[in-house]
């Protein structure tokens, strides 16, 4: 890989400053899970190597039944995974958390780098989506808060300004609510999801989002439709299925087939949903 | 037999090297003045190199040799003499990555850098990207110069196309076979490239000293293969060339022969003195190392009405890769085994090895067994199916037995098939249906047979020392290389029960072609065997040698003294002995003079009476396979019907190991083999799209976790082989070949549905299941 200058702020506002400074030509180092590859492989050839593991504060993971979960930047895959509140009130979040690569890699790879990663597949996508969590990005001018749905526009595109910082994910506390996730994936451990979902009952309504079948993680607007309010059958969990592959627009790759991944995603909503029958 | 040594599970004597990372592995290694290697590789499949500017590269900082193909005065090859090490100006690269030049410089980044300037012109050449495809006449020839490269003379290239060897085998005739059978079968298969992914990449460092002498550390099987194929190509004498594999961190097959070394060689030799380093990145394991070889079977069957098998007609077309040197005789071996462990009067079988514009193919655990038998184990399956017959009873039927004839006609007086075959299917329980816990979770049973022999040239050779130290302790010197496999432990137990000592008492010392004695490879599972009886040979030299001076000392008879714990002990009068130590400087005598000098004991070993088949009919004159290892699998797996994914949940194992030297040991090879099966047989394969591999890291090329492994029973039964050293035969590589056969007939006996192409991914499940087509599958 080509030399860099490492940068390793020790406030947001030096990170926000370094952003800024160097614009282009650098890149914002969290676990580095994916950067470090993205060097190794020249992917990248950045100029200045932005480390905001030194920003205190950024480690921490808060909850309070009111105001939902608070999941600091630089919070691991493991942290997230093993805190007993997330475990407790989000389970599905854990488990997807939990899911992603090995223990080695969850123990570098944060929760947030995967979501400004911006990969269709992130593994911590489809339950954020599912439980409409916002980011918290400080910037120049104070900080701001965005719809995870609206943080992630394209593959590895995201609204992030080139003189930002995500700061934290906010979950907001969900009443009543039960959730599955699903990650489907050629072999059971360590490996990158052929479709990933996460399937939410907030009380009477359903929130169904899924990875890897377009280029961003989507959440079936139709599908939620037809099941809000409805009493789960057999008859109504099979037309949701249907439906539900009518608004992904999946690709063929080296993973799995169009066909394939529009199979599963029928799969995972009935296996979901049925566990509520 | 009361064996003291033999048939205990001693514990591993690297373990704990290994475990504690002590073991020193090329990469660890960092000598003064060390300098770093980096190439610059082929984006063509397929392309003259029509110049090659290094001149910017040369001005860089830190650069300190540039070498191109220009370097290479001679082709070098185990078998066939095909290839350079690298492509050469004026001449093609024949697969993308192939190398084309390469740089050392003081730092890896430096040398990347330097890579990074050199310019090549290419101009890229229609290519060969499927084996059948290349066999065509009117298919670009990859290597127009066939039929002047030096070969060995039991392989036939075909000169001005691209089939670097035709096998042929005509016992009896299978024409009539299929004229006088009830049923004549034709079923196909296609078994796609796998990689090894040996834990530890490979990796090479050498320094040329000002005497001219040239000193190659390799993470290699086999140092004398490596310190040959050197000689040959770069026109070294042997006493110039010092090859030393200390530790070996997994080969199977991949680090047999030579590869990267060839590239590190011309650039130590430029940078005298200093010393040269080049390791391998997983991404180059996939690449640039070798690959299994994919390979397309046709098996025609000629069957009697009660499941007697009358004839087979096989054809195997080899993806051999870009250079075959290795390739030509997997594909002979894949021949030579052809009839698989039955006993069939009419085997006709045609296998081709075939040039294609693909990463190089070679030798990989199974030799060429795992592919045929994912055909052959299939095809009687299939066949009984067909025909309404039980698939166990057609295996009785045919199977091998004592007095049984191979397919190349040898008669075999042990095999032990039908055991092995009883006790698998008393072990899966195979009468018994699996028993069903989900509507969409199908479980069902399948089994396999398998066998195969060392692909060995029929006079390679093993050399072991036994040095004896003043206190009785010993060194065990051997080239037999410790690749995982156990030879470290295996190789002193079998000098321990010769010496009746504790084998701790024994030090093994392999892999340096300057100190220890000549191995022909670690590969063709041959080294329990050959290296196993040239230890035993060397422990029996020097105890003879010992009981030589004892007869004097001890004022015995020779005949009535032998070894016991430790001493030369009297076989009549047991009172009477003396420690073995003290003969291991000779005698002495009361008047100070002495007699016999240190004691040492040499032995050597070339199976005799192992002689070439026939060149025209592939007929055995006497035996052309040292032994023949056979057994067979059974397995049960969970098919999920709605997502494709199936979960092996148990494999059973049974071979005739002859005798087992350490059951521990054994135990572990069984196991890894099956799980290596189980990788095969569900998730690998290379995946390639005009000769550039899509999956060449871990991200995308998935082979099995601990979260995969099936509960995993291993048995064995020893009938003992005639020439093994305490009856052993080789056992590494045929253990893996029943595993993904078995899976592929347990899949279709869950669901209804033939795969005859490997890996079976959920998708082809889905797909199959749905009566999809089976679009890009043959």
């Amino acid at each position: 890989m080509k030399e860099f200058a490492y940068i390793r702020p020790k406030t947001m506002a030096e990170a926000v400053a370094a952003r800024r400074q160097h614009g282009s030509r650098a890149v914002v180092m969290n676990g580095g899970t994916d950067i470090v590859i993205q060097l190794r492989e020249r992917l990248i050839a950045p100029d200045y190597v932005i480390d905001i593991k030194g920003v205190p504060g950024l480690r921490e993971i808060a909850y309070d039944p009111k105001e939902g979960l608070i999941v600091g930047a630089c919070v691991t895959m493991n942290e997230l995974g093993e805190h007993p509140d997330v475990a407790a009130n989000y389970p599905w979040l854990a488990e997807a958390a939990l899911s992603v690569g090995s223990k080695q890699v969850r123990n570098r790879a944060t929760a947030v780098g995967n979501i400004v990663n911006a990969s269709p597949l992130c593994d911590v996508g489809t339950p954020l989506y599912a439980a409409n969590a916002t980011l918290i990005i400080a910037g120049l001018m104070g900080e701001r808060e965005v719809a995870i749905e609206d943080f992630i526009t394209f593959v590895r595109k995201t609204t992030l300004g080139p003189e930002e910082v995500v700061k934290a994910i906010k979950v907001p506390p969900l009443r009543d609510a039960r959730g599955i996730f699903s990650k489907v994936s050629r072999r059971s451990e360590v490996d990158l999801s052929s479709v990933c979902a996460t399937v939410l009952k907030v009380g009477r309504e359903f929130r169904l989002a899924f990875g890897a079948v377009a280029p961003t993680p989507v959440r079936l607007k139709a599908t939620e439709a037809l099941l809000n309010g409805q009493k789960l059958t057999e008859a109504l969990i099979a037309e949701a299925a249907i439906l539900a592959k009518t608004e992904v627009s999946p690709i063929d790759d080296i993973r799995a087939s169009r066909e394939y991944r529009l199979d599963v995603v029928g799969v995972i909503v009935k296996r979901s949903l049925s566990a509520w029958l | 037999m009361g064996y003291k040594h033999i048939g205990k599970s001693y514990a591993r004597s690297d373990a704990v090297r290994k475990v504690t990372g002590d073991a020193v592995y090329i990469n660890d290694m960092h000598l003064p003045r060390m300098l770093h290697a980096q190439c610059v590789r082929s984006p063509y499949a397929h392309a003259k190199i029509l110049s090659v500017d290094i001149s910017a590269a040369e001005q860089m900082s830190g650069v300190k040799a540039i070498i191109t193909g220009d370097e290479y005065p001679n082709r070098a090859g185990l078998y066939l003499e095909d290839r350079y090490f690298m492509a050469k100006p004026g001449d093609t690269a024949k697969y993308l990555g192939e190398a084309v030049a390469a740089v050392a410089a003081e730092t890896p980044e430096q040398a990347q850098a330097a890579c990074d300037a050199i310019r090549v012109e290419y101009e890229e050449l229609p290519a060969v990207f499927d084996a059948v495809e290349g066999m065509k006449p009117d298919a670009p020839l990859i290597h127009p110069d066939l039929k002047n490269y030096k070969v060995a003379p039991i392989f036939f290239p075909k000169p001005d196309t691209n089939i670097s060897h035709h096998y042929v085998l005509r016992k009896g005739d299978f024409a009539q076979a299929a004229e006088s059978a009830d049923r004549v079968f034709e079923h196909k298969y296609y078994i796609p490239h796998v990689q090894h992914v040996p834990l530890e990449p490979h990796g090479c460092l050498a320094k040329y000293d000002a005497d001219g002498k040239l000193t190659v550390w390799a993470s290699c099987q086999s140092p004398y293969a490596v310190r040959q194929a050197l000689s040959v190509a770069f026109d070294l004498p042997l006493n110039k060339i010092r090859v030393i594999s200390q530790t070996v961190g997994g080969g199977f097959g991949a680090k047999a022969g030579t590869t990267l070394e060839g590239i590190v060689i011309p650039l130590a030799k430029k940078c005298k003195g200093r010393p040269v380093k080049l390791i391998y990145t997983r991404e180059d394991e996939f690449i640039n190392a070798y690959v299994r070889q994919g390979m397309h079977a046709t098996i025609k069957t000629a069957m009697r009405a009660d499941g007697k098998i009358l004839g087979v007609h096989n054809t195997f077309v080899w993806d051999g890769g870009a250079y075959t040197e290795y390739g030509v005789n997997i594909t002979k071996a894949g021949g030579w085994a052809s009839a698989g462990p039955y006993d069939i009067d009419n085997v006709w079988t045609d296998s081709y090895c075939v040039y294609t514009n693909h990463p190089v193919g070679g030798p990989y655990r199974g030799f060429g067994m795992c592919e045929i038998h994912f055909a052959i184990e299939q095809n009687i399956d299939q066949i009984a199916k067909e025909m309404g017959l039980s698939e166990v009873e057609i295996r009785r039927l045919n199977g091998l037995r004592p007095g049984g004839f191979t397919g190349m006609g040898e008669r075999l007086d042990v095999a032990g098939f039908q055991d092995c075959l009883e006790q698998v299917l008393a072990d899966i329980e195979y009468d018994k249906p699996s028993e069903q816990i989900s509507p969409t979770k199908i479980r069902a049973k399948g089994i396999a047979g398998g066998w195969k022999s060392p692909s060995m040239p029929t006079n390679a050779g093993s050399a072991a020392i036994l040095r004896m130290n003043e206190d009785g302790t010993f060194f065990l010197m051997s080239s037999g290389q410790e690749i995982g496999q156990g030879a470290a432990t295996v190789l002193p137990q079998i000098a321990a029960e010769v010496l009746s000592v504790p084998p701790d008492k024994i030090t093994y010392i392999s892999g340096d072609t300057d100190h220890t004695p000549y191995e022909w490879q670690t590969v063709a599972s041959r080294t329990t065997y050959c290296a196993g009886n040239a230890a035993k040979l060397a422990a029996e030299d020097l105890a003879d040698k010992l009981l030589d001076l004892a007869q004097i000392k001890m004022g015995a008879a020779k005949r009535d003294l032998k070894l016991e714990d430790g001493y030369i002990v009297h076989r009549i009068y047991p009172e009477k002995r003396l420690p073995m130590a003290d003969f291991a400087l000779g005698i002495s005598f009361g008047d100070g003079s002495g007699y016999g000098g240190p004691a040492i004991g040499v032995g050597t070993f070339t199976l005799e009476n192992n002689i070439n088949t026939d060149k025209k009919t592939g007929i055995a004159k006497n035996h052309p396979a040292a032994f023949w290892t056979m057994g067979a699998n059974g397995c049960e797996v969970e098919v999920d019907t709605q997502t494709g994914h199936i979960k092996v949940l148990k494999m059973v194992s049974c071979f005739d190991a002859g005798k087992v030297i350490n059951p521990a040991l054994f135990a572990a090879q069984s196991e890894g083999a099956m799980v290596q099966a189980l990788g095969t047989a569900l998730f690998e394969e290379l995946k390639l799209k005009n000769g550039k591999v899509l999956n060449h890291s871990f991200v995308d090329y998935k082979i099995p976790t601990a979260d995969d492994m099936p509960e995993l029973v291993v048995k064995y039964v020893e009938h003992a082989e005639p020439t093994g050293p305490y009856g052993a035969r080789g056992v590494g590589e045929p253990l893996m070949v029943p595993g993904a056969p078995a899976i592929a007939n347990a899949v279709t006996n869950a669901i209804g549905v033939r795969f005859t192409r490997m890996p079976i991914t959920p998708e082809d499940v889905l797909k199959a299941l749905r009566g999809r087509k089976m679009d890009g599958k043959s």
